[in-house]
């Protein structure tokens, strides 16, 4: 185990170290001049003068090297760069509204795992029958429907015409837990929607998969009750896949907080990053993009652990 | 073609020194992972006419052999020779050209056609390829090929799944045939097929090569096959060629404990198996025994088999029966 | 099919609609009328006006133009350039191989939204941009399962066959792998443009995507949500189209699916065992340990049920060795899951009975049954390393068969001892894939015996073994015959000559029936019908040169022939063998044989 996660390890920093020299690279792969493309508004040029003091305070006139030496020395010192619009530093910003982010994340994945995983077994043991009729009909439609769909219809029907809910906002965890919870519970049981829907997919096909096998067959000639057979034969084998699927969708789901936090005014890390876009703020739209996309790195790590931890043949070769 | 008259014992296929081995893999309970030597160092000279038998258990580099001689995987270390010229250093071309002379058919019927074209099109590859035929003809020879290997000709535009293994596996032997080899290699042809089909397939190899004048090279576990079809045969154990020999002779009187217990394993109906003649597993190909690979499971194994690796050497009275064996 | 059809349908008339847009008598969808906005659905109007007055329907139609447009030219710009390169590094390895797959990996790191963004925001928002961006994005996609399904195509005998035919590789790529991945790459496309779509909208929403005064449905629920206190209606149309197309999309990629792999389509677990409606037995007493008499099973084929084993009688006695032998299709792997009430499901028990000792096993029911199961019957699967669960250490599950004993542990290592395993206690806490095949095989049978079953139903156990090994197992189950007095066994197997070594009788079925039954040695040397004849016969091990056949093939259960079922098969046959199926008719001297003409081979 202690080898394959070491290897596990070396190659998750290798692609945070691409990630970040990706991301650092954006600007001067798209052609054009970056100070240029960013101060242009609607196919007016920029003015001569505007653009070389960007191109000073981004550090754009000094010769690519040296521009990725800065860049990385600024990283390990936990400088993010500034912001173009107020000058404030970004990590300040990654800081505070990260945790809110995760914690977002965190929660709609616990409601999504609790939900999907045990719908998607009970379907793939019911198949053909009516149980699973209803659930895969009711995962199709709500995977059909897009986040932001959910989140403003939600918006709508639940606090607006219904006024169950307030349609937005944040207090922080300390000054009001049930508020707090009650405000976190909408744009996580947004998000959550989704995902449980996918989680049910992957997990009824995984187990429609595993049933047939010859050691389920094996198990049943051993005499060994169903309830046995089913924890034991059949649900551990269909995790594999599962952590698979959950894996692939951590892109999605990081990336699906965006358009939730901006629906339901949830200060999280995503949310300022509709602001910043629309400010052509590059150097915040940058930090943020990176923090984002390790912690998709990491959250891989985290898995191809876990697939150690579950399948054997990782851990011995 | 004049030139093999004059000079007839140039072998038509030789390996020499052939040697393959794959990617590390990780070891088993008891061993840990190294590379993968699945040919070691063979040395097999096969002659026009010949059907040469190639046998031996899971790992012992039987199918590998096969590829290698027909360079569908490159060798490690070691070279191919096709009628005297080496495979290796070919430009890709010539490679292509010499490919009409030597075909393989596979093991597994439904895993070598393809299964989204008719069995026509894919007997008319060879012939298409190699521009044998004007475009006009093909469909006849195609139906000329379909009948020797006693199919009917009108079934040319179906699809494989519609056959049965047999009928299958004969449009795979039609399909080598299309390019008019000389020599052939047959990777455990009758393997995945009923005991009757096997016969129906044996048979018709044994047609062809007597009337196309083919060199056979038949891979196979099944002994009794081998002794039936061929009449050289060689034994394979962990990559390395232990006993070589006339079939009848082998078979007659085996010389390595190997072949000798094989052939004591071998079920039969005529005579029941008394004692197990053969303990252990097969060693890992990652981690083979020092010296002799057998010496783990040889019944009369002794100091001297560890330190030295045993050459294949001749039998005292009969100089084409050849083992690799110390003590035989 | 007729289920792929509706999805294809509607997505071909959404396609549709989007192409004709610009040909149909809509109102422009630009036409600003500020005095009227926000109001409601009217004749002139069909799905009133939007915050700026524009005709909402117009803008609906218009808006799947721009956003399918998006997503299908995204979806065929990435599909071409992640197809490339998946199919040139799965066929030619090497370097192009690692570079596909790190740089596919890398952009897989980057959540979608969050490139596109990062673009955005140097690029400004805007059609062309998009479709940049989506395409990046969802090139690797494509990669990837370019990638996995021309290695796997590679590996197969088909593709080596054209190699060793001398093919260009050109060819190959064309006219052998492209068509044989295009079914998980079309998958893939519709999945792409359900993403590029959903990708898209996203986008608009924020604002960020299409451009105003475009209409793209991500922006029209951009444009609803902000007046949404005072025309909540209007909120619903774009959220409707939306998701409806993106379920069609959803649809359609699922039914494509299981068009172009039936195998993936539900198929009943056959794990729960269903009631069975066969009429109730009188209880008799009977000295054998096994009587099979008359078992029929049927297998459903649309929607009739076909016979696939018919009236097949067995017996086993104590400590006798039963070999049920046959070729594919014959019935005899069946016959013995039904003894164990492990029938797949699309099988169902006809007729017959099967008793164990008096007790009639077909009517049990599910619980009484799985008692008997690894305690009075116990069985050896064919290939062992399937059979062995991956995820589970040895001893745990030998220790399954022993239902919570009190000194478990020892007696696994017990087990494991007793079936030859060396050093069984670092056996017990291995894992199935660090043993060789022959250990595994002899981990199943220690399974098996552990509670000293009657009967032992071993299906082909040496098949998937070397022949070295093959007689160790063997010789291993006879030393357990002789040690495990009075246990029966029941082997099934296709090769005659294992059997001759191992069975005190044999019974050979053809076409789901007995044709010949009766001791193995005379059996083998005075056959008393044709099949088995043949069989004999065509053993490749006497000194004929050409080895006798038989010609034709087994017949599907479905098309089977009046009269004798081997009857077009066989060179004894007559007039009154294709009339009416001959019976299994006693020879005496514990024989028997389904043929008219036995009499003559005696």
């Amino acid at each position: 185990m202690a080898g394959y996660a070491l290897r596990r390890l070396a190659v998750a920093l290798l692609l945070v170290w691409l990630v970040t020299s990706l991301v650092f690279l954006v600007i001067h792969l798209i052609p054009g001049d970056p100070a240029e493309l960013l101060l242009a508004q609607g196919g007016v040029s920029a003015d001569p003068a505007m653009v070389a003091a960007l191109h000073a305070k981004l550090g754009l006139d000094q010769p690519l090297w040296v521009q990725y030496r800065d860049y990385l020395a600024g990283l390990a010192h936990g400088d993010f760069g500034s912001s173009m619009v107020d000058d404030h530093p970004v990590s300040e910003e990654i800081a505070l509204r990260l945790p809110r982010t995760l914690e977002l994340v965190g929660v709609a994945g616990f409601i999504a795992v609790l939900l999907g995983l045990p719908s998607g077994a009970m379907a793939a043991l019911t198949a053909g029958r009516w149980p699973d009729q209803a659930l895969s009909t009711a995962a199709g439609l709500a995977l059909s429907v897009p986040v932001f769909v959910v989140g403003t219809l939600v918006v709508l029907v639940l606090a607006q015409e219904l006024h169950l809910v307030p349609a937005g906002g944040y207090v922080p965890l300390a000054r009001d837990p049930g508020r707090h919870l009650l405000l976190l519970l909408m744009p996580a049981g947004t998000i959550a929607v989704g995902l449980t829907a996918t989680l049910f997919r992957v997990s009824r096909s995984a187990v429609l998969e595993i049933l047939p096998r010859e050691h389920v067959r094996a198990a049943q000639a051993r005499g060994l009750a169903p309830r046995t057979i089913i924890f034991r034969h059949v649900l551990r084998n269909a995790l594999m896949p599962v952590i698979t699927v959950l894996a692939l969708h951590l892109g999605g789901l990081l990336g699906g907080t965006v358009l939730v936090e901006y629906v339901f005014n949830y200060p999280g890390l995503s949310g300022t990053l509709v602001d910043a876009v629309s400010a052509r703020d590059y150097p915040e739209v940058m930090a943020i993009v990176l923090v984002i996309s390790v912690l998709v790195v990491l959250l891989n790590l985290v898995i191809d652990l876990c697939y150690g931890l579950i399948d054997p043949r990782l851990r011995y070769g | 073609m004049t030139a093999d008259l004059l000079i007839p014992d140039i072998p038509i296929v030789e390996a020499r020194g052939l040697c393959r081995s794959f990617a590390p893999r990780g070891g088993g309970l008891f061993q840990r992972g190294r590379k993968l030597l699945a040919v070691s160092d063979v040395n097999l000279a096969i002659f026009r006419g010949e059907a040469v038998g190639v046998v031996g258990e899971s790992g012992c580099g039987k199918s590998t052999l096969g590829r290698l001689l027909l360079h569908l995987l490159p060798p490690s270390s070691g070279e191919v020779r096709f009628e005297g010229e080496s495979l290796a250093g070919l430009h890709p071309a010539e490679l292509r050209r010499l490919r009409q002379r030597a075909q393989m058919v596979f093991q597994d019927p439904q895993a070598s056609l393809d299964p989204r074209r008719s069995v026509g099109a894919q007997i008319a590859d060879g012939i298409e390829i190699h521009r044998l035929a004007p475009r006009a003809d093909v469909a006849d020879l195609v139906a000329k090929l379909l009948r020797q290997v006693q199919l009917d000709p009108g079934i040319a535009h179906q699809l494989p799944h519609q056959f049965s293994g047999g009928q299958r596996q004969r449009i795979a032997i039609a399909r080598a045939l299309a390019t008019k080899p000389d020599f052939i290699v047959a990777d455990e042809p009758v393997s995945a097929l009923d005991v009757s089909v096997q016969a129906q397939i044996v048979n018709l190899l044994a047609d062809l090569r007597s009337q196309l004048h083919l060199t056979l090279v038949f891979i196979s576990h099944d002994l009794h096959v081998v002794r039936h079809l061929c009449d050289r045969v060689v034994v394979m154990y962990l990559g390395r060629v232990v006993e070589e020999g006339p079939t009848a002779q082998v078979f007659a009187s085996p010389a390595h404990p190997y072949t000798r217990a094989l052939l004591a394993s071998t079920p039969s109906l005529h005579h029941r198996v008394t004692a197990v003649p053969l303990v252990g597993e097969i060693p890992s190909a990652a981690n083979p025994p020092s010296g002799c690979p057998f010496r783990t499971r040889c019944p009369q194994a002794a100091p001297v088999c560890a330190d030295q690796l045993p050459l294949l050497t001749e039998l005292p009275h009969n100089p084409a029966h050849r083992v690799a064996c110390v003590r035989p | 099919m007729r289920r792929f059809l509706t999805p294809a349908i509607l997505l071909g008339l959404i396609v549709l609609l989007a192409l004709a847009t610009p040909f149909l008598p809509l109102a422009n969808p630009l036409h600003q009328s500020i005095a009227h906005r926000l109001a409601a659905p009217s004749w002139a109007h069909w799905a009133g006006q939007d915050e700026y007055g524009r005709d909402v329907f117009s803008r609906l139609i218009w808006g799947a133009r721009t956003s399918l447009g998006v997503a299908f030219t995204a979806s065929c710009v990435a599909g071409v350039l992640g197809i490339c390169l998946g199919v040139l590094g799965g066929f030619f390895r090497g370097a192009v191989e690692l570079v596909t797959l790190r740089l596919a990996e890398l952009v897989l790191c980057f959540p979608p939204m969050l490139l596109a963004l990062l673009v955005v925001t140097l690029l400004g928002p805007g059609a062309a941009t998009m479709i940049l961006c989506l395409s990046i994005l969802f090139a690797p996609g494509f990669a990837r399962v370019a990638y996995a399904e021309t290695l796997t195509l590679r590996g197969l005998d088909f593709v080596t066959a054209q190699v060793s035919l001398g093919a260009p590789s050109l060819r190959i790529l064309t006219r052998t792998v492209l068509p044989n991945i295009a079914p998980p790459l079309i998958v893939q496309f519709s999945l792409t443009v359900a993403a590029a779509l959903l990708l898209e909208s996203g986008l608009s929403f924020l604002g960020l995507g299409v451009v105003p005064p475009s209409p793209s449905w991500g922006l029209m629920i951009r444009g609803a949500r902000a007046t949404m206190t005072q025309a909540p209606l209007l909120l619903l149309w774009p959220c409707l189209a939306l998701s409806g197309t993106v379920l069609v999309l959803n649809l359609f990629c699922d039914r494509l699916r299981v068009l172009l792999d039936p195998r993936s389509s539900t198929a009943r677990p056959g794990f729960l065992r269903t009631a069975l409606g066969l009429p109730p037995v009188a209880t008799t007493v009977q000295a054998g340990l096994l009587a099979m008499r008359g078992l029929t099973l049927e297998v459903q084929r649309g929607a009739s049920w076909v016979p696939v084993v018919r009236d097949v009688d067995l017996d086993v006695g104590p400590g006798e060795t039963v070999a049920l032998v046959g070729e594919s299709g014959s019935g005899k792997t069946l016959t013995g899951l039904a003894i164990m009430g492990l029938l797949p499901a699309p099988i169902r028990v006809a007729a017959g009975e099967i008793r164990l000792v008096g007790t009639e096993l077909l009517r049990l029911p599910e619980n009484a049954m799985r008692r008997l199961r690894g305690s009075d019957i116990a069985m050896v699967f064919q290939d062992p390393s399937s059979a062995l669960n991956p995820l589970h250490r040895i001893g745990t599950q030998v220790a399954e068969s022993l239902r919570d004993a009190p000194d478990e542990q020892a007696r696994v290592v017990a087990l494991l001892g007793t079936v030859g395993l060396p050093e069984p206690g670092r056996v017990a806490q291995a894992y199935p894939h660090q043993l060789s095949g022959g250990q595994r095989q002899r981990v199943m049978i220690a399974a098996a015996i552990a509670n000293h079953p009657r009967l032992l139903v071993a299906d082909e156990p040496t098949t998937a073994l070397d022949v070295t090994v093959q007689a160790q197992i063997l010789d291993l189950l006879a030393q357990l015959r002789s040690r495990e007095r009075g246990m029966g066994m029941l082997f099934i197997s296709h090769n005659l000559a294992v059997v001759a070594d191992i069975a005190d009788r044999v019974v050979v079925m053809y076409a789901g029936q007995v044709v010949e039954q009766g001791p193995v040695a005379e059996v083998f040397a005075h056959p008393r019908h044709p099949y088995t004849q043949a069989l004999l016969a065509s053993a490749p091990e006497g000194d004929a040169v050409r080895l006798a056949t038989i010609q034709g093939a087994v017949p599907q259960p479905w098309a089977l022939p009046q009269g004798c079922a081997f009857a077009p098969r066989c060179d004894s046959a007559f007039a009154a063998c294709t009339l009416d199926r001959p019976a299994l008719e006693a020879c005496g001297d514990g024989r028997s044989a389904r043929c008219l003409r036995w009499r003559e081979f005696a």
